[in-house]
């Protein structure tokens, strides 16, 4: 992979156009590779909006964490 | 809260971001147990001296009432794979799946929170049934920053990749003198043999 093509791929990842699964599939070897890629760029992980196919299970785990935080106090 | 929900960690993403954040313990604060397969487990740490895996290492060692690593098949396949030199890749979320049905089995009441990284929850269907949640690295965050026990996800973030970018000006400067003293080594062998 040359380093035009990785530079391209993280800025991809990072406007999360592609996933980190799809990130291994074309080199990466870890995440921390991938950190070290996003920090160069001065870009940092993506963020996950409140979309997409998994939304339902999501709320109720933020839920749960919020929950498990507010006995914790 | 219940020792019946539990949280389990399906990839070496948030280990690795809340590592080099200096944040592993945020994993702690909702007060559930965390449980890490195998496989990503190794994954996380197989290299010795690569970073974060020594201070992942430390932490669940600090934390073996809260932490645990859990065995599966996935992860007695991935020794053979690395033994004999073939990718790994994947099989962390495989472990994760495994030890996940192992604990909803054990446990009719048993419910879990699957922990996985941003993008992969974004696009990807995940299998859920009535018993699982899920959560990303960035969720876990917004929560956390909600309820002010830490500054801000975006903080935690920027940290990761400053970090990161450090060791990749490292790695690479450990690489370019390599490479420097092999050019030399070459030229010093060419210059004898011109001799």
């Amino acid at each position: 992979m040359t380093e035009t093509d990785r530079e391209r791929l993280i800025r991809q990842y990072a406007a999360r156009e592609i996933t980190w699964r799809e990130l291994r599939e074309r080199g990466f070897e870890n995440y921390v590779e991938v950190l070290g890629a996003l920090g160069a760029l001065g870009l940092r992980p993506p963020v996950a909006p409140m979309d997409g196919p998994n939304v339902a299970a999501r709320e109720r785990g933020r839920a749960a964490i919020r929950e498990g935080l507010r006995t914790r106090r | 809260m219940s020792e019946s929900y539990r949280l389990i960690v399906t990839d070496t993403s948030p280990l690795f971001t809340l590592v080099l954040a200096d944040s592993l313990d945020v994993l702690l604060r909702p007060g559930l147990s965390v449980s890490i397969p195998d496989a990503v487990y190794i994954e996380a740490t197989r290299v010795r001296g690569a970073p974060g895996a020594d201070r992942i290492v430390e932490w669940i060692n600090d934390h073996l009432d809260t932490v645990r690593i859990i065995p599966t098949d996935v992860g007695i396949d991935q020794q053979r794979r690395l033994e004999e030199g073939r990718s790994i890749r994947g099989l962390g979320e495989q472990a994760a799946i495994e030890a996940l049905e192992r604990f909803l089995r054990s446990d009719a009441e048993a419910r879990a929170l699957l922990l996985f990284e941003d993008t992969d929850i974004e696009r990807r269907r995940a299998i859920v049934g009535e018993r699982v949640d899920l959560v990303s690295t960035g969720d876990f965050l917004r929560e956390l920053e909600s309820a002010r026990l830490i500054q801000s996800s975006d903080y935690i973030l920027d940290r990761a990749a400053a970090q990161g970018r450090n060791i990749e000006r490292q790695r690479q400067a450990v690489s370019d003198l390599e490479a420097r003293k092999r050019l030399q080594d070459h030229l010093r062998g060419d210059q004898g043999i011109q001799r």
